[in-house]
């Protein structure tokens, strides 16, 4: 169990190394395409269209509102679309040589958190340079972090070990996950949902993280117990079916791919 | 002895289901939904320290299953695996590598793979780069790679990452002589240094050289094990009952391996040295081997061969009368002898002969009768000159003055 655990962070440091092998602009890519999102979203909202947000005295209001959510989705997302095509993807190794499927999905979930950190700090290096105040508050953002990307870790694990017996999940989840996206107020405001579709927030896991993260950007704004203690929830519950799921399902999966 | 490996009655059942939602459904549910394909049932050995053991068997008789319970990348249904140590499995070429990177960063992910540590690893890198030969071709992605030279690389890491069991499964039979030689003497090697081997193999000579007891698996149980020699020929048996359309094929009980159809029936085989008169023959010396049948059937279009072994039930020479286009009818109660003069240019040993009556050019069409161990001789003293080795090739020495 060490050894293995040990061994996902090997893969992680190597997966994170080795991705951009071969390319000119080599681990530069890691910083550049969050920035580059950073910089469209700021350009185009802010800039050409000119969208205003008057909750906050920064003309960049609707950047910064956009821009923690935008990048923790990017993670979310990305974790979840890994996992859930990881046993596919390993096939050739879980078949041959005896290492856990686990090792190779904990090695996914390690390399995307630390791009979601790297991503994540130029965002608020981006705060720096728009002059919005970055206080200690800030500091939330880090068991936050965590809290989301364990969550993604159970989600992705449970979607994963249903993948191999429906291969239609392949394509649904995708599709799925970008539904997902829009029904999040992450582009848009969460008051445009909550007068008319209010559900919608209420058993949207997401949403409490996206916002929680939107309050400490905009306005450094801890978050709230009640918050925190959905998010631990969910998390655990999430950890807890996908270990149940994993220790029955995992044998015959072997069997099928 | 140690034992490094304890197999207790390993079962697998493959479950065969309609759709994987009847399978998914099955794992929460308590009803069945399946149909069963036994591939291993009730498999139980140990494997000792040192010791090299040999699986064989026809295709889909659980050995590639079994191999992989064991490294445990798949789960029996039933029974228990013991490993007292590391297990390194060449289950198949190039497993966990990389194709787009190098040779020499697929040491590190493979070495990782297989249970080495980074330190272990830069310990014996160049070791395995110079055992595996690629030379300036390990900074080359993988996929520029031959198949023998994956294979090369990936039996280096695996040998040198010092398992206490390897497992060889036909892996080997992509690389050219030179390196197979070289894999056959590191693995005596290591074998003295106490590891153990578990070899598949349909090589039948390379069984005979390498294994120390050889499991012979059917229908995914084990039908025999024993001494390579003897395991060898029930599977010759076997693939020869494959072959056999009627069900007529019996095993007559004597000391020695006999079975076929016996409608004609291999008697006597007698081998005497021109000089001699005995069985103790010089090498490079005329004999006869007389193969004494009777026939009970009429049968047409048939042919006798002969096989002499070395101790090691290695095959040395054979030959049958289908290649030397001698057309053999038997008519019916009637006996026959059948006469092979050979000049016997073999080293010194003892060999023994096996003869069989079959139809084609192989036993295993219609097999009247396959009798192993028929007759022995010794070879001892050498007509003519001295020489060394199994086999004697008649050389022209000639040695001149080189003039400019």
């Amino acid at each position: 169990m060490r050894h293995n655990i040990l061994l996902a962070f090997s893969f992680a440091k190597r997966d994170f190394k080795e991705r951009y092998v071969g390319t000119g602009l080599g681990q530069l890519w890691y910083i550049l395409s969050p920035i580059i999102t950073i910089f469209i979203y700021t350009v185009i909202f802010s800039d050409f269209m000119k969208m205003k947000l008057s909750i906050i005295d920064n003309s960049y209001a609707y950047s910064i509102h956009l821009i923690p959510a935008l990048l923790a989705w990017t993670t979310f997302s990305t974790i979840l679309m890994r996992l859930n095509t990881s046993f596919f993807e390993k096939a050739n190794l879980i078949k041959k040589i005896n290492v856990p499927m686990y090792t190779f999905q904990l090695a996914i979930v390690l390399t995307e958190l630390f791009l979601f950190f790297i991503s994540i700090a130029l965002g608020i290096g981006f705060l720096l340079i728009v002059d919005q105040p970055v206080t200690l508050t800030f500091l939330w953002m880090i068991p936050l972090m965590l809290l989301q990307t364990l969550f993604s870790l159970g989600l992705g694990v449970i979607l994963s070990l249903f993948t191999p017996f429906f291969k239609d999940l392949k394509e649904a989840i995708p599709i799925i996950v970008q539904l997902w996206f829009w029904m999040t107020p992450i582009i848009y405001m969460k008051e445009m949902l909550s007068h008319k579709y209010p559900f919608l927030l209420t058993y949207n896991p997401f949403f409490y993280f996206a916002d929680a993260y939107q309050d400490i950007f905009l306005y450094s704004k801890a978050p709230s117990l009640n918050y925190l203690s959905i998010m631990i929830i969910i998390t655990l519950l999430s950890l807890f079916i996908a270990g149940f799921l994993y220790k029955k399902m995992v044998g015959t999966i072997k069997d099928i791919i | 002895m140690k034992k490094v490996l304890e197999v207790k009655n390993i079962s697998k059942i493959y479950k065969i289901y309609k759709s994987n939602f009847d399978r998914l459904k099955e794992i929460f549910t308590k009803k069945a939904y399946h149909k069963e394909f036994i591939a291993n049932q009730n498999i139980s050995f140990d494997l000792f320290e040192g010791e090299t053991l040999g699986i064989i068997g026809v295709n889909g008789a659980g050995k590639s299953t079994i191999l992989k319970i064991i490294v445990g990348v798949i789960e029996s249904t039933s029974g228990e695996v013991i490993r007292h140590g590391r297990v390194t499995a060449l289950l198949e070429l190039g497993t966990g590598f990389n194709q787009e990177m190098s040779g020499y960063d697929n040491v590190y992910l493979n070495g990782t793979l297989i249970g080495m540590s980074k330190k272990e690893i830069d310990k014996k890198i160049n070791d395995i780069i110079s055992f595996s030969e690629l030379g300036d071709y390990i900074s080359e992605p993988i996929m520029t790679y031959s198949s023998g030279m994956s294979m090369r690389l990936a039996f280096s890491i695996a040998i040198f990452s010092e398992p206490k069991i390897l497992i060889v499964d036909e892996a080997l039979s992509v690389g050219d002589a030179h390196f197979a030689a070289k894999c056959t003497q590191i693995l005596k090697k290591r074998k003295e240094q106490n590891m153990s081997i578990i070899y598949v193999s349909h090589d039948l000579n390379s069984l005979k050289l390498l294994c120390d007891r050889v499991i012979l698996l059917s229908h995914g149980e084990i039908r025999q094990t024993g001494s390579p020699e003897e395991v060898i020929n029930s599977y010759n048996f076997l693939i020869s009952k494959l072959n056999e359309q009627e069900e007529n094929m019996q095993i007559k009980q004597m000391d020695k391996n006999s079975f076929g159809t016996f409608d004609i029936e291999i008697t006597k085989v007698t081998i005497r040295g021109k000089k001699s008169d005995s069985t103790l023959i010089s090498s490079g010396e005329n004999v006869t081997i007389e193969v004494n049948i009777y026939s009970k059937k009429e049968l047409s279009n048939m042919t006798i061969g002969i096989m002499i072994r070395d101790r090691f039930g290695q095959d040395i020479f054979g030959t049958n009368s289908y290649h030397h286009k001698l057309n053999i009818d038997f008519n019916k109660e009637q006996a026959y002898i059948c006469s092979f003069d050979i000049r016997l240019n073999i080293g010194a040993g003892k060999y023994s002969i096996t003869a069989a009556v079959h139809s084609e050019d192989t036993h295993l069409e219609n097999c009247s009768h396959w009798l192993d161990h028929a007759t022995d001789f010794e070879i001892a003293g050498v007509v003519g000159n001295l020489f060394t080795g199994i086999c004697r090739l008649e050389p022209n020495i000639d040695f001149k003055k080189v003039i400019k």
